[in-house]
């Protein structure tokens, strides 16, 4: 039988997935000693671990390449796509916020807000959701930086801590969502490996104290 | 000015050869079987006005392809090979004695998120049984569907069974707004197991609200039936239970127990649905090959109340999946090299040699030696030239290619 393909989120979700699943029992000496490898075989599980970007791991899973996998729910939410959410994993914790430069009331006045954001989809269905028409500028890094250059009037990003926001002169107007690590099953897996999946589901909602 | 003259639009692509005839053996294979149970080919427009799939929400705006008529009005490709065929039974079809066996073979047209390695161009066959809402058109049209997954899989292939009856009973029993019932849909579906239990919160231990929170979790085999007799039995939820379980019985009878999964989650359109619904996964394959279920009320929507249950096969998904299946050659057996004066003959010889049952090309060109240099390129292993009398000439294994 083929392994169960398993797609981490490189980075920090990586790291995180990888001491959950050592403190589950799962050798993942592997993926220590990395060199220039791709997939990394679980030591003691019919399983393999892969890296990827987080979007490249929803499109992995959705077309069932990966049975499973690991990624941000701020990357569902703008991607969308067909595939079991099966549990919130607990960590990468943070929030989705509208923040707009300190001392601007944001929404006085007639004019069309411009939102600069990584996450477009989000944004566009944030403020469809308030009726109100905005114009949308996709920017893929460092965001803060399209207010104080004076692209946008707002910006659309995840926050932790709100401490890069601050320094920037920028303050959060409202959240638009909670965001952690999810882990999403191709839903053809979970229907023909349903015995293996089930077992590494259990054993992770038992870890998280959320079993039903 | 850009031109688009050497490429294909988004989704779609361009079939050769070996793939054209896998294609057409699978098809073959699933309208055979269609015939041989008594079902009739129909085919309609690939347009058709937007209002016939307008008019429901099935259809979302946003995933059709859409165009102009002359006069002005809005057409769409078509995104689906039922409604078409609803529309028919509305109209054309409506004195016709049921009940009615139909089948199509279509591509259908839905416009996908660009580059997530979906197809916006799909090749679909299917079946839909018209006119009758008893159990034995639901248990025909399962075992068809298991039968067309088995004879282009082998074994290797699931069907997942639901009935859409037992969800309709639990969130019927839940006093809420449509808005929270539809987004409960949606985690049911998704098997958001999270997101459900937080959303179910709110009725605190309502019996409709516990057995949600563990619906997407109601997959599986037969064990699945006690369970769910027991978190909820109400409100008609026991009837649509009784009715999926002597369905599955008759399908362990047939000996597809080790086929069926029973997935109550499985919601998805769940407003077009209005009985059984059903999925047919390949391993190996991430998304569904085949997808079907019971329509009672969308020919109403027509104006005409006949109820209705059907499938579809994704054959481009089915295709690859039998990917393995032997081809013949793909070389013709022969090339006929003819003289400029005895081309009627020559003409003549290939009928003769095909009606023997060989693939015989006639060669175009006027020189002997080019045409043994076509036939190695080729691959043909036999030029038979036709002058005075016929000459046969074997090139040899291998050569050439």
């Amino acid at each position: 039988m083929k392994p169960i393909r398993i797609a981490l989120t490189k980075g920090r979700l990586e790291q995180d997935s990888v001491q959950m699943f050592q403190q589950l029992g799962y050798d993942c000496t592997a993926l220590r000693e990395k060199g220039r490898k791709l997939i990394f075989p679980v030591g003691n599980a019919n399983m393999e671990i892969v890296l990827a970007k987080a979007a490249d791991v929803v499109t992995y899973v959705e077309n069932g390449v990966c049975d499973i996998g690991v990624v941000g729910k701020d990357t569902i939410m703008e991607m969308g796509g067909t595939f079991y959410e099966v549990a919130d994993l607990g960590f990468g914790k943070c929030r989705f916020a509208l923040a707009v430069p300190m001392g601007v009331d944001f929404y006085k006045g007639y004019h069309t807000r411009r939102i600069a954001s990584k996450y477009v989809n989000v944004s566009r269905s944030f403020f469809e959701k308030k009726e109100m028409d905005v114009e949308i500028v996709k920017i893929e890094g460092s965001v803060e930086l399209a207010p104080i250059l004076g692209l946008s009037d707002a910006i659309v990003d995840i926050v932790e801590t709100g401490t890069t926001l601050k320094e920037n002169g920028l303050i959060i107007q409202e959240f638009l969502g909670e965001i952690s690590a999810r882990l999403i099953v191709n839903i053809a897996s979970l229907k023909l490996r349903k015995e293996e999946i089930d077992t590494f589901i259990s054993k992770i909602e038992h870890y998280l104290g959320t079993e039903v | 000015m850009k031109y688009y003259d050497k490429i294909t639009p988004d989704g779609t692509k361009d079939l050769l050869f070996d793939e054209c005839v896998l294609r057409s053996k699978v098809t073959q294979t699933l309208t055979e079987m269609f015939r041989s149970r008594g079902y009739r080919q129909v085919i309609t427009p690939v347009i058709e006005f937007y209002d016939v799939f307008g008019k429901s929400a099935y259809f979302p705006p946003e995933n059709m392809y859409k165009l102009m008529d002359n006069s002005g009005r809005l057409m769409v490709l078509r995104p689906d090979c039922t409604i078409p065929i609803v529309r028919l039974m509305a109209t054309r079809l409506k004195n016709i004695p049921m009940p009615v066996r139909l089948y199509y073979c279509h591509n259908v047209y839905r416009v996908s998120h660009d580059m997530r390695g979906k197809s916006n161009e799909i090749y679909q066959t299917g079946v839909e049984l018209i006119g009758s809402s008893s159990l034995h058109s639901d248990l025909e049209i399962v075992e068809l569907a298991a039968s067309g997954l088995s004879e282009i899989s082998g074994d290797k292939y699931r069907i997942e069974l639901c009935h859409i009856g037992y969800f309709k009973s639990l969130i019927d029993s839940l006093d809420t707004d449509d808005d929270t019932k539809e987004e409960i849909r949606c985690n049911v579906e998704q098997k958001n197991y999270a997101a459900l239990n937080d959303l179910l919160e709110q009725f605190n231990e309502s019996p409709a609200a516990t057995a949600l929170k563990y619906l997407p979790r109601l997959f599986g085999g037969e064990e699945v039936f006690a369970k769910a007799y027991e978190l909820f039995s109400s409100n008609g939820a026991a009837d649509s239970l009784d009715y999926l379980r002597s369905i599955y019985e008759s399908l362990r009878e047939l000996g597809l127990a080790d086929r069926v999964i029973i997935d109550l989650g499985l919601v998805n359109q769940a407003e077009y649905y209005t009985g059984i619904i059903f999925r047919g996964y390949f391993s190996g394959l991430g998304e569904p090959v085949l997808s079907g279920g019971r329509y009672d009320n969308l020919i109403s929507d027509f104006g005409l109340p006949i109820p209705a249950i059907g499938f579809a096969f994704n054959v481009d998904l089915a295709t690859e999946k039998s990917r393995g299946m032997a081809l013949e050659g793909q070389a013709p057996d022969i090339l006929v090299f003819s003289v400029e004066e005895r081309l009627p003959e020559a003409i003549n010889y290939i009928k003769t040699l095909t009606q023997n049952g060989l693939t015989v090309e006639n060669c175009v060109l006027d020189d002997y030696d080019q045409a043994v240099a076509y036939a190695k390129k080729r691959g043909i292993s036999q030029i038979h030239v036709m002058d005075e009398e016929i000459e046969i000439i074997q090139l040899g294994e291998g050569q050439g290619r």
